[in-house]
Parts: structure tokens; C-alpha cells; sequence
């Protein structure tokens, strides 16, 4: 779901600035983690530098064409690490397109469902960045990526789905902050505030917030007895 | 050895611990005879996925001068429900929630492979965390958008009950007063005059801590939190109105004219920062971050005037006395460190500007408060960026990696008292060097059992707020360094000891001579070799050392030549970042600053590890290096060449792509996992960039020795550098030599 690129640093601004990666790749957990390099060579005791096993002639032309795919006598030396260099994932269900009105309507929609629920001075604020959106939107401010994650992040939030809104706003801020810094956190407290809202309406089902379980836990045994 | 690498590692593994000597010698005098000390590094929140922590306390020793956690090495009398301490011998009762414990129904703890167990505390109240953002407005416009977009982009990422403040400073120093009100209030403080902690607190209305007068009670949910003040509010609450005081901040505002560096009271800044969270939070786990482009140039710790034309310090202006601010600057971050340090809060420090920014003055901040220390050339760079980023990462159960508050106690067999530590800021890489003292008297019977052991507690505030203690709890054999040298011997950690000794060095060479730090390395380093090598006297060329120590003296060549003991390569605030780094990294990562890994690329195999030496620099190659803090990456003159022509975009050469591409992908695996993020250097055979690689690399072949091997592979470097041939050479003379 979410991207996974990587982009080259800031060249002018900082020699030698390694690649930045979306906040999709640095959040995939672990993966398949290849052999770290982490293994040395000890130098001969009787202190000659090492030959390596096989050497080409010192290059310097006139040199030949390396050896093609066909001879295969070797494996190439892969690394298949899943991520390098990909393009961004496309979303499959997303039409070529995303209107305006498709994320902007939900969204002015639930500010609607809060305003009652949370203080007005809080209401204002988000629908004031809101209308920063739509005026960016609308003025073509605002790049594809961002258009289309923003889409997915108010389908997220109209299936009631928090977490997975809340980490479409993150992904957001992280890939493309100058963009979406001055109205997202506005979306971000919109979700907040659905998210209150509706698990004080499901009063039965109202999931405690607490971080430590009050269990009492008999020694050496994983679950309650 | 093969079992004992084995051992060794599965070790590391389950308890972060790695020691110099896994046998150790039975006295004292033993144990200096051996050169190297016996220490470990100890890494006391490494991340166990495999480890969920137990919902209960630990059980305790009831002899009050002891108090040792239950342990796998206890005995117990499951009938009469005792058991035995290990460390004083007491017999204790076990508490009544034990009762049904059996042989085949043991609690965690006592079980082996709980060697390394965690454990939640559920009493006390739990306060949220901390992150006070200290911010120079004294940043070119660009970076002070970069910066400010990058604040704007945490508290997203922050936890929504976390508290978060602002400070911001130029001239003057501001404290922003977070309110949803429309109006913004700040207390405006003059930069050049340090205040107490008490004036400034007084200046704040800050009378009374901020702190509940009620504990909360225990499992209860924090549905509002109880603790805030004007000056720290949760991010939950104050995001909207804090993300547009952000966007607000301007540079600041005093003109600065031809020829002179703007007015930066950094110092003030942190002393307000430190003041004001000794007023309102102390004792729970907080961040004083912060953010600055450049040198303090007025009030108590600056490092340089405002003009232009006296350059910031060197390390020759150090060696010859001519650092004017240098030990007063240092003296003032001191105090604010220690009394960080007391509070309990930790200090991290980004500084992102293309000269020094006052590092060296500033560095006890982080060093001593567990803090982290980044340097980059601007706030608007990936590397800051994705630095910055990281701190924030999560785990496998999405909690933060960052830990506060911790206290270490070290407890050994036979000693009176513990030893205790407290290290403010923790994350799962930090790694600590303990060093030991054997006491026992020479001659002394080896103790019954023949084991020693030793346990760390290191209590501490988990990322959730809870309040966790994690106990490791190890045994070594006893050995007596007379009949039993060949066990000691095999039992010998090069890669610990290495880190270990490296670790003192850099100690020493903070307040030593730097040559003198030199020579007593090169003197551990004959000493060992004499002890343990396999030698005829007088005869060089028959000298041997066993597998466990083949690798010891190149790492400390290797360590001889790094930017943590030659310092004149490098600005004094490079250095302090170099050092600051090397003292706080696992073993792993710390070898790799002694000695940098080089993989070389090729078609004739998978890619392999290779000496790093010149002679591995080929034309048909392609190398991987990494020094910790730069990623390189070298094409050699042939692999240019291919590559202008363009092999790689035709499909019967395919196999070239992969090959091109292969260290890319090694290299982006290595910078998505590092903290903080190295630089990448993409360069090739004839490429200015290639200096970095020439510059680590033995010299084997130098424009001295080129055609005296007889062979003329491999790239020669330009230098007077000794190489590892001529220090290994010496090394095996003066060990060999009665002489010595």
C-alpha cells in the first residue's frame, strides 16, 4: 500500500548526501535480510600482500567487452534485495484521476459528524485548513502522489479504519512534507477526532485505552491462568 | 576455534555481552600479565523480539548489602520452596505467589535460556515522554524551511499523549508559551547573561513542579493527562496550533553585517531548556533536542567571536594553547550536562552547518546524557532528514527504540556493594565497556565451582511509559593462568578485546598527548604478542599467533590510523563526533570504524570479503566499503570503461547490470538500517571522491615500494604511511627481542 522508492540526496546542499527513501521502505519491518557484510580477511602471517585468485590483465585499453550472459559459466552476483530502486506501487483500484470533491466532500463531511462533539475552536481550525486544501487542490498545487494518497486516506477514514488513515497521514508528512505541512495536520486531528467520536458512540464495544494489563500473571506461565 | 566463536556468538546474541577473556585468570596478578583487561561490552537493551517481557516483578535477595535478582545459576529446593543467592549464598524464601513451582513447572527466570529476562513493573504512575525542541533562528532560509518542515513532519510521528515545548533562540532566547489560544505569548530572554536555574524558573512562573499531587493509580487509563504546563503540552492537543507557530518562525531578525557571524547564544538557550525542565518534569524521561547552524558566538559557552576573520578553533590552535573560549565554553556545557544528567533528561544535539559549530565545547551534553550527536552540512539535506526520522522509528511491537532514565548496576560474585551507573538516554545499539578488576590473591585456590558470575540490572522507562527492569546474568570458568594458559588463550575474544582496548585508547587520548596514546597502544600490543605468540627467540620469522588473536594486531593498525586517535585529519568537532559515536556503538558496528569492511564485486563469484589493502583495489572490480560513517562505492578502471560503452543496457550483458547494480543494493540495505545515516560516496578509478577509499586502505604500494613485491597489480598509493607488512614486521622484532 504504501510507496516504496528512493530518491537521490541533495547533491548542492550536502556532498556525498545518501539516497532518501520513502517512509514506505523504512518502515517495511525487518524483511529478508540478506548476509550482513560484516566479514574480514586476515592478513598473511608472513606478511606478503595477498594475490587475489584471479586477475585480469591490469585494464588500460585497448580492453574487451566483459563476459556476456550467454557463457554463463558463473552465477552473476545478484543482490535481490525487494526494494531498490522500484517505482512507486500503483494503487489498483485508483481511476486515472482523483477529484477533488471525491476527498475533500468526506472530509468536510466528517468535520460535520464532530462539530457538537468537539470544542469550536478545534472545528475551526481543521476546517480552515480544509479550505487551505481545496484552495491548494484546486490551484493545481499539489503533485499526483499526494492527490492519490489523499484519496486512499479518505477511504480509510470513511471504512473507520484509524490506524491505517492515520499512517496515510504520516506516510504523507514524511514523503512529501513542503507540500502538505501547512493543512495535514489538520486531516490528522480530523482523524483523531472521528476516531474519539465514534468509539464514544460505541459504548458497548469501547475498547480500554489503558497501556499496562492489570492481569496478574502466575510465574513462568505466558498467559492468566 | 570453532566452538568457542560459536560460543561467543550465541552469547552476544542472547545477552549482549561480549567479554575479552571468556576464561578468566584466578588473580590478580594473572590478569595484568595478560595485557589486555578483562572488560565486556555490554549492550543492555538489545532488541530480542524472541523475548516478551513477564507481567511480573523479580524476586530479590534478602540480604540487604546484596539484593541479586533470582537467576538461572541460583539453586533451588523446589520441595522446601528456597532458594540459594549465587552471589552471597543466602538461602531466601520464596514469595507465596511461587508456591507452585516445581522442577517441571519452573518460572522463567530460573530457566537457562532466560539468562536475559525482562521484566514490567505495573506499581507507580507512568508520565508521558518528553521532547523539548531547542531551535537556532540563525539558519539560511532554505534550511531554517528544511528545519522547520522537519519539526512540523515529528509531531506526526510523535505519540499523540506525548509533551512536546519550544525554545527558540538568536540573539535572544525565546520560550514559547503553547496555548490554543489565537494570540502566541513568549518569554524573551537576553543572550548574553546566564541565569539559575532558579531565576529562570522564577522568570517562567514556574513555583511549583508541575508534576500531579495524587500518584495515578496503577492500570488506569490516562484518558487526560495530568501533568503539563504552559510550556509542554501534549501533542495531541497543541499539534495544530504548535505546527503553525512553526511555520511562523522567521530567521532571526538582528541584521548582520559584512564580516561577521550572526549572534548565537546557544548557551543560554540550553541553560533555559535545562531550567525549565528541572522546574516542571524532573525524574521522568525527557529530550532536550537541539538544533543548531552554527557556533555559539556570544554569552556563557560560546566558541568563537562574531568575526569572520578569526577562524573557529583548530586542533593546532588547541595543541599550542590558542583556543581562547575553549575551557570556559567547555566548562558551562558541563554543568548543564551533569545537571541533565541528575534530572534524569537526556541532550541531543543536530548540528548541520558547512563549518564547525562548537562540537567539542558541546559534546558532554550528549556523551554524558545517553543523548544522540548528528553533524551534517545542512538541515536541508537527506541525511539530516532521514536521521532525524530514525529517532523515531519503531520496533516489532511499534513502540519507539528510545529509553530514558536508566540506572545500570553491576553486581559480582564475592564483592561487596554494586556498582551503579545512571544513563539517561538508552536505544537497543547503545553498548557500554565495563572494565574488571580480578582481587583474588595470586596463589589462591581457584573458587569452588570453578565459575564466576556476574549480573546487570539496568532499570529504566521503556518507550510506552512503562517502567521495565531487563537482568542478564552470566558465568565464565575460573582458570589459573599458570597450568591452564591454553584454555585462557582459546578462550580469548580478539574482536571484544580489540573494541575494548580501542575504547581506552580514545579515553586516554582525550586528555594524553596524542603520540603518547601511540606508543602505549603499540607497548599492549608487543606485550600481548610476547605472551601469547609462538616464537623462537631472537627469530622474527619464526613467530606465530594462534587463530584467536590472528587478527588483533591489524585491528590495532587499523585502529592506529583511524580519525579516533589521528586527529589532525579532521576538525576537533569532527573528531568529537567520531568518538562520540565509536563510544557508544555495538561490537559489530564499532569494528567496522577500526577497521572498515571491503567487498569486492566480481564475475568471477559471489561477492567477498577482502583485505583492506591496496592490492584489492582492481580494474575489473568493484568495491563496497564501509567505514560506519561513509558508504563507498568504487568502480574500477575497467568496470568505467564497460560502463561508458554501455554494456549494461544490452541484453546479452545483462550479467554486467546485476554486477553494477549488486553493491547498490548491498549499500542501500546497509543505509536503510544505519543510525545515523552515513554518506554515500558513488565514485570510480580516477574520481576525486576516490580518496576516501585510497585514504583507509594498507599501502601496501606506495610510490616508495611499488616494484618491490614484484608484482604489479593493484593500485599504489601515494604516502608515507607505514603499511601493515613493515608494523607487522616491527611488531614480531620487538616481541621476539629480549630486549623488551
Amino acid at each position: 500500500m504504501a510507496e516504496l522508492y528512493v530518491k537521490p540526496g541533495n547533491k548542492e546542499r550536502g556532498w556525498n548526501d545518501p539516497p532518501q527513501f520513502s517512509y514506505g521502505l523504512q518502515t517495511l519491518a525487518g524483511g529478508p535480510k540478506r548476509t550482513p557484510l560484516t566479514k574480514r580477511v586476515a592478513a598473511p602471517q608472513d606478511g606478503s600482500p595477498r594475490v587475489p585468485t584471479s586477475q585480469t590483465s591490469p585494464g588500460i585499453p585497448p580492453v574487451g567487452p566483459p563476459p556476456p550472459l550467454s557463457k554463463g559459466s558463473r552465477p552473476p552476483p545478484v543482490g535481490s534485495c525487494p526494494a531498490s530502486g522500484v517505482e512507486p506501487i500503483n494503487f489498483p483500484v485508483i481511476e486515472s484521476e482523483t477529484l477533488l470533491e471525491d476527498v475533500l466532500k468526506p472530509l468536510e463531511e466528517a468535520l460535520e459528524d464532530c462539530r457538537g462533539h468537539t470544542k469550536k475552536q478545534v472545528c475551526d481550525d481543521i476546517s480552515r485548513r480544509l479550505a487551505l486544501l481545496r484552495e491548494q487542490w484546486a490551484g493545481g498545487k499539489l503533485s499526483v502522489p499526494v492527490r492519490k494518497r489523499m484519496a486512499l486516506l479518505v477511504r480509510e477514514l470513511s471504512s473507520h479504519q484509524w490506524d491505517a488513515a492515520d499512517d496515510i497521514h504520516r506516510s504523507l508528512m514524511v514523503d512529501h512534507v513542503t507540500e502538505v505541512s501547512q493543512w495535514m495536520v489538520g486531516v490528522k486531528r480530523l482523524i483523531a477526532e472521528k476516531r474519539n467520536l465514534s468509539s464514544e458512540e460505541e459504548a458497548d464495544e469501547e475498547k480500554s485505552t489503558a497501556t499496562v494489563e492489570e492481569n496478574q500473571m502466575a510465574p513462568g506461565v505466558q498467559e492468566a491462568p | 576455534m570453532a566452538t568457542y566463536l560459536e560460543f561467543i556468538q550465541q552469547n552476544e546474541e542472547r545477552d549482549g555481552v561480549r567479554f575479552s577473556w571468556n576464561v578468566w585468570p584466578s588473580s590478580r596478578l594473572e590478569a595484568t600479565r595478560m595485557v589486555v583487561p578483562l572488560a565486556c561490552l555490554l549492550t543492555p537493551l538489545k532488541e530480542r523480539p524472541d523475548l516478551p517481557p513477564v507481567q511480573y516483578e523479580p524476586v530479590l535477595c534478602s540480604r540487604t548489602t546484596c539484593r541479586a535478582i533470582l537467576n538461572p545459576l541460583c539453586q533451588v529446593d523446589y520441595r522446601a520452596k528456597l532458594w540459594a543467592c549465587n552471589f552471597c549464598f543466602q538461602r531466601n524464601q520464596f514469595p507465596p505467589v511461587y508456591t507452585c513451582i516445581s522442577e517441571v513447572n519452573q518460572p522463567a527466570e530460573l530457566m537457562p535460556q532466560f539468562s536475559t529476562i525482562e521484566y514490567v513493573i505495573q506499581r507507580g504512575a507512568q508520565y508521558p515522554l518528553i521532547f523539548l525542541y531547542v531551535v537556532d533562528t540563525c539558519l539560511e532560509e532554505d534550511d531554517l524551511q528544511a528545519l522547520k518542515e522537519s519539526l512540523q513532519m515529528s509531531l506526526s510521528l510523535l505519540p499523540p499523549d506525548a509533551l512536546v515545548g519550544l525554545i527558540t533562540f538568536g540573539r535572544m532566547v525565546q520560550v514559547h508559551e503553547l496555548s490554543c489560544e489565537r494570540i502566541s505569548k513568549s518569554y524573551v530572554f537576553r543572550g548574553t547573561k546566564d541565569l539559575t536555574a532558579k531565576q529562570i524558573q522564577d522568570m517562567l512562573g514556574l513555583t511549583k513542579p508541575a508534576m500531579p499531587m495524587q500518584q495515578a493509580r496503577p492500570g488506569q487509563p490516562q484518558e487526560q493527562p495530568l501533568v503539563s504546563s504552559r510550556f509542554l503540552q501534549p501533542v495531541h492537543k497543541i499539534d495544530m496550533n504548535l505546527t503553525d507557530l512553526l511555520g511562523e518562525l522567521q530567521r532571526d531578525p538582528w541584521p548582520v553585517t559584512q564580516g561577521k557571524r550572526p549572534l548565537r547564544s546557544t548557551g543560554v538557550a540550553l541553560s533555559i531548556a535545562v531550567g525549565l525542565l528541572e522546574g516542571t518534569f524532573p525524574n521522568t524521561g525527557a529530550r532536550i533536542m537541539l538544533f543548531t547552524g552554527g557556533p555559539p558566538t556570544q554569552g556563557p559557552g560560546m566558541v568563537v567571536g562574531d568575526e569572520l576573520k578569526v577562524p573557529i578553533r583548530s586542533w593546532h590552535d588547541i595543541e599550542k594553547d590558542n583556543a581562547r573560549f575553549m575551557k570556559k565554553a567547555t566548562k558551562h556545557y558541563e554543568m548543564l550536562a551533569n545537571r541533565t544528567a541528575t534530572n534524569g533528561h537526556c541532550i541531543d544535539i543536530y548540528a548541520c552547518a558547512l563549518d564547525q559549530t562548537g562540537l567539542l565545547e558541546m559534546k558532554c551534553c550528549a556523551n554524558l546524557t545517553g543523548g544522540h550527536m548528528v553533524m551534517g552540512d545542512s538541515f536541508n539535506t537527506s541525511l539530516f532528514k532521514q536521521t532525524f526520522q530514525k529517532i523515531f522509528s519503531k520496533d516489532f511491537n511499534g513502540d519507539f527504540r528510545m529509553a530514558f532514565g536508566a540506572t545500570l548496576e553491576v553486581k559480582e560474585l564475592g564483592v561487596g556493594g554494586t556498582s551503579q551507573w545512571k544513563i539517561c538516554g538508552l536505544d537497543p545499539t547503545s553498548t557500554l565497556g565495563i572494565y574488571f578488576e580480578v582481587v583474588s590473591q595470586h596463589n589462591a585456590p581457584v573458587p569452588q565451582g570453578g565459575r564466576g558470575a556476574i549480573q546487570y540490572v539496568t532499570r529504566y522507562q521503556h518507550s510506552s511509559t512503562q517502567r521495565r527492569i531487563r537482568v542478564t546474568t552470566i558465568a565464565r570458568n575460573w582458570a589459573d593462568a599458570q597450568s591452564q594458559l591454553r584454555h585462557i588463550e582459546a578462550a580469548f575474544d580478539q574482536e571484544a578485546a580489540a573494541v575494548l582496548m580501542a575504547r581506552l585508547g580514545v579515553f586516554r587520548a582525550e586528555s594524553e598527548e596524542g603520540p603518547d596514546v601511540l606508543r602505549w597502544l603499540d607497548r599492549q600490543l608487543i606485550r600481548l604478542c610476547q605472551k601469547f605468540g609462538q616464537y623462537n627467540k631472537e627469530d622474527p620469522t619464526s613467530f606465530r599467533l594462534s587463530d584467536s588473536f590472528s587478527l588483533y594486531p591489524q585491528f590495532m593498525f587499523h585502529l592506529r590510523r583511524s580519525p579516533f586517535l589521528q586527529v589532525f585529519n579532521n576538525s576537533p568537532d569532527e573528531s568529537s563526533y567520531y568518538r562520540h559515536h565509536f563510544a557508544r556503538q555495538d561490537l559489530t558496528q564499532s569494528l567496522i570504524m577500526i577497521q572498515p569492511i571491503l567487498y569486492s564485486y566480481s564475475f568471477h563469484g559471489p561477492p567477498e570479503p577482502v583485505l583492506l589493502d591496496s592490492s584489492s583495489i582492481l580494474a575489473d572490480r568493484i568495491l563496497l566499503m564501509d567505514t560506519f560513517f561513509q558508504i563507498v562505492i568504487y568502480l574500477g578502471e575497467t568496470i568505467v570503461q564497460w560502463r561508458k560503452a554501455g554494456y549494461q543496457d544490452m541484453p546479452e550483458y545483462e550479467n554486467f547490470r546485476h554486477l553494477l547494480q549488486a553493491p547498490l543494493d548491498d549499500a542501500q540495505e546497509i543505509l536503510q538500517a544505519r543510525f545515523p545515516m552515513p554518506r554515500y560516496i558513488n565514485t570510480e578509478h580516477g574520481g576525486s571522491q576516490a580518496r576516501f577509499l585510497l585514504s583507509k586502505v594498507n599501502p601496501s604500494q606506495t610510490h616508495n615500494n611499488l616494484y618491490a613485491w614484484g608484482q604489479e597489480t593493484g593500485a599504489p598509493i601515494l604516502t608515507d604511511d607505514v603499511s601493515l607488512q613493515v608494523f607487522v614486521d616491527h611488531l614480531k622484532k620487538l616481541a621476539v627481542s629480549s630486549a623488551c
